[in-house]
């Protein structure tokens, strides 16, 4: 029992068969939360935490779409010892340390422009631009039917010395950016 | 020899029995009506709660969407996901669906369900409908399922939404108590490939290949195969009941994102499989559909969705019976947003079958009064020695023709809803029928709902009820049900749906009034034969539906499910039936199952699921509990090893089945023994 608090954070479990049953909400809010759950499957390499206090920043690119949701969601939270704080940039070069990134539509309609520019660094990035995965980025958020997918792209991630939980992957769809 | 051959073929025939009718492929989630609501959006912290899996499934708001979630909807409905299958071990559709509380759920041997909602369960029970992908399933033979043809490849499934209580006016005739929608996931969800395999003590051995993929930039496909080969289960003696089995199946589904604003899926699958008796030939059973569906979001408030499909079986119960038949479906159906409180859903649809059956060479009644409860002939001298059945005509073509409309207005937008509507419907047998429905949805706060329904239902006949003859030629003894019209039932629901942070909740309660139920009728009373099929019965129906599901932590989650419920059936003035309607109804008094499902360190999990049924009484089959314990491993995202303990309380038990009619007939029961089985799935 103490061992599965302690994992409180993973969120992973069972099904989600509550899924149709549980409240409403917002494509953003919802997406909101997903960015701050992903803090918790991605590991960075020790290089991108500069100590075990700095805080974990997550970014947003160009137009923000989640208000203050975003900022509400992190509120109070922690991993481990790190404090979320969130950040907006309008220009790739803004971004000095970044732990995720979501890029925002707006900007996003070359994102291999961006990607390049941001490559290598330890950076997580999120869009739910079109072909997000399959152009180098390494979540999308995908909306079928009213409900939210993912496909990841390890191969991004594992480039930029990310580690991405199983059990993210697991849920997603695996995104290989040369074929099938 | 001839008396056991029988019985088997009779326990086979059981399934033979039924009617069909008709019906509205639809969807709980209705597709895309019109509009959109506005929100009461969740708090941070309520979302943050969640799961992944979670989050995935919550429905989003969208454009041009409106999101019909579950604790909104006014019905008692409930669904099991792809994890809860997966979790459960459950090796078959029918197994998984004892993970619907609202169900009654009962193996009857290797290959053989029972499976009802709200009672009136039975080998060839009558009053559910089920619907795989659009598709309805149940035969027009007695408006049952067989159950060893619906082989849904378990790791295919998104969801199944099942329904208990009327659903009549969305969903069409069979849906008197209830609707089973066996929803399968999309060509993109199931890219790439999937090699499965395993096999244990009662699932032999199975196999399956998957493989998907793109097919141009808009357009993903996947093709699969599979089969398996499943034990025998056990005669009473302890000895092999020899109905060991297996089958073959291929198929494919093609989803193609025409527009942004329409789509269109093509499927379809063919199988074929051979089903062993202890006496008798093998049983052959194949077939095969295509459907093709297109949908497309006409504006922000407007949606169309069409359907066309085409579905054959094929049965040979060789020395009783054999059918072919061939089902053609097309149907349409239009949402719009009307004004700012107006939600209409209108449909049309027109089926038709083509059904050929066969007389068996030497079948005889034995099975008659296990089917139709007719205990005062069920010696064999009375029937005569080289009697058969027949469904006559041998040949049928029939048609139905369907219409329906619902109305979902807003009286205090989000708050209280209510929806009234309507299924007009023409059959061969009985003409135009008519099948209302009022709801209204109360929710007092963003956590709850209260519902409650008024429902008007019908059976309408199928074969069994209007052509069985015995035997095949004159003079009959049983002359079919030329009288025989549609059962009629009158439903009042009242339910309540919690959902809160990590708890749901749901309890459904009803009250049901049939009228005109199947009798067994006397034509020359006090002369035993000849006898009919005619409406002599009534009855009522009345009990609570309960379910909860909590998340004790983030990786531990339970869900429980009981059930009480009451069947009392009765004669009427003037009906000879002998049953005590015992033939309609065989179901226990109680249910209950406890999933517990645990995400252990380094990627195992843990799985515990407990059944207690209680005794069905009128079949003096007693109370019965079980365990199933399902443990995964998933060293990689590309691999899933399971070892699954199927009934593991006790080396066998039976769920379902009267003793012999007769002490030196066959014993017809089967019992169900413990398995033990693994799995291993590769994704790349």
């Amino acid at each position: 029992m103490a061992l599965l608090r302690l994992t409180t954070a993973l969120l992973l479990v069972c099904a989600a068969r509550l899924g149709a049953q549980t409240g409403k909400a917002s494509e953003a809010q919802v997406k909101a939360v997903f960015l701050f759950n992903f803090a918790q499957f991605v590991d960075w390499p020790p290089e991108a935490v500069p100590d075990s206090q700095a805080p974990l920043v997550i970014g947003i690119l160009g137009g923000d779409p989640f208000g203050d949701f975003l900022d509400a969601t992190v509120r109070g939270e922690r991993r481990g010892a790190r404090p979320f704080v969130v950040q907006r940039y309008q220009r790739v070069e803004d971004i000095t340390r970044c732990d995720i990134l979501f890029i925002s539509r707006s900007v996003a309609d070359q994102p291999e422009d961006i990607l390049t520019r941001l490559k290598n660094r330890p950076i997580l990035t999120v869009s739910d631009a079109d072909r997000f995965a399959e152009r180098g980025g390494m979540i999308r958020f995908v909306t079928d039917r009213s409900r939210i997918r993912l496909q990841i792209n390890p191969v991004a991630a594992e480039a930029a010395h990310l580690t991405i939980s199983s059990k993210l992957l697991r849920v997603a769809e695996v995104i290989t950016p040369t074929g099938r | 020899m001839a008396g056991m051959r029988t019985v088997a073929a009779a326990t086979s025939l059981v399934f033979t029995l039924g009617l069909v009718c008709f019906v509205r492929p639809g969807f709980a989630q209705r597709p895309d009506s019109a509009g959109q609501r506005p929100d009461s959006s969740l708090s941070a912290e309520a979302l943050k709660k969640l799961s992944i899996e979670q989050l995935m499934n919550l429905q989003v708001t969208s454009v041009s969407k409106r999101p019909e979630r579950l604790s909104q909807t006014a019905s008692a409905i409930q669904v099991i996901t792809q994890e809860d299958i997966r979790r459960s071990g459950a090796a078959s559709l029918a197994e998984a669906l004892r993970l619907a509380a609202n169900l009654q759920v009962a193996q009857i041997d290797s290959r053989q369900w029972a499976i009802s909602a709200r009672g009136f369960n039975g080998t060839t029970a009558n009053k559910l409908l089920v619907l795989i992908d659009g598709r309805t399933v149940y035969t027009p033979l007695f408006s049952g399922v067989f159950w060893d043809v619906q082989e849904v490849p378990l790791q295919d499934i998104d969801r199944i939404e099942v329904i208990s209580g009327p659903g009549a006016t969305l969903w069409g005739a069979n849906a008197v108590n209830g609707v089973i929608n066996v929803i399968t996931k999309d060509a993109k969800d199931t890219q790439g490939f999937l090699l499965s395999g395993g096999g244990g003590t009662e699932q032999h051995g199975f196999g399956a290949v998957r493989y998907g993929a793109p097919l141009g930039s808009s357009v993903r496909a996947r093709i699969y195969g599979r089969g398996f080969d499943r034990d025998a289960t056990t005669l009473p003696s302890g000895r092999d009941a020899a109905d060991d089995w297996h089958l073959e199946q291929g198929g494919f589904r093609m989803d193609w994102d025409a527009s942004s604003a329409s789509r269109v899926t093509l499927q379809g699958d063919l199988y074929d499989g051979r089903i062993a008796q202890d006496s008798g030939g093998d049983i052959g059973v194949s077939g095969g559909n295509v459907m093709a569906k297109w949908s497309r979001t006409l504006s922000e408030r407007s949606s169309l969705a069409a359907h066309l499909y085409y579905d054959r079986t094929h049965r040979d119960i060789p020395g009783v019976f054999g059918e072919d038949l061939d089902t053609y479906d097309v149907d349409l159906q239009h949402s719009a947003r009307l004004g700012a409180r107006h939600d209409v859903v209108w449909g049309l649809g027109y089926r038709n079958i083509n059904d050929r059956t066969v007389i068996g060479s030497d079948s005889t009644l034995a099975f008659l009064p296990l089917q139709l409860g007719y205990r005062n002939i069920n010696d064999r001298t009375v029937i005569g020695s080289d009697s058969t059945l027949a469904f006559l005509p041998l040949h049928v073509a029939r048609e139905w023709f369907t219409a329906f409309v619902q109305d979902e207005i807003a009286l205090v937008p989000n708050r209280v809803h209510v929806t009234v509507g309507t299924k007009i419907e023409h059959n061969d047998y009985t003409g135009f029928e008519i099948q209302p429905s009022g709801r209204v949805s109360w929710r007092p706060g963003s956590s709850g709902t209260l519902w409650m329904a008024v429902s008007r239902a019908l059976r309408t006949p199928s074969r069994i009820d209007r052509e069985l003859f015995a035997p095949a030629k004159p003079p009959y003894f049983l002359a079919g049900g030329p009288d025989f019209q549609s059962e009629e039932e009158l439903a009042y629901e009242l339910g309540y749906r919690y959902q809160h942070g990590t708890l749901g909740l749901s309890v459904a309660t009803f009250y049901s009034r049939y009228h005109g139920l199947r009798s067994v009728e006397q034509v020359n009373p006090p002369a035993p034969v000849p006898i009919v099929i005619a409406n002599g019965q009534d009855g009522e129906s009345y009990g609570a539906e309960v379910t909860a599901e909590y998340w004790l932590t983030n990786r531990w989650r339970v869900h429980a499910g009981y059930t009480e419920l009451r069947v009392h059936i009765w004669r009427n003035p003037g009906s000879t039936d002998a049953s005590g309607g015992a033939t309609e109804s065989q179901i226990p008094d109680r249910q209950f199952f406890l999933l517990s499902s645990v995400d252990l360190p380094a990627h195992l999990g843990l799985s515990a699921w407990f059944r207690a049924i209680d005794d069905i009484n009128n079949q003096l089959v007693p109370a019965y509990a079980e365990l199933n314990a399902t443990l995964t491993w998933q060293p990689t995202s590309h691999l899933d090893l399971s070892l699954v303990g199927q009934n593991l309380l006790h080396d066998r038990h039976r769920e379902f089945g009267s003793p012999p009619a007769s002490p030196t007939a066959p014993d017809p029961r089967r019992d169900i023994q413990r398995g033990v089985y693994g799995t291993v799935a590769w994704h790349f």
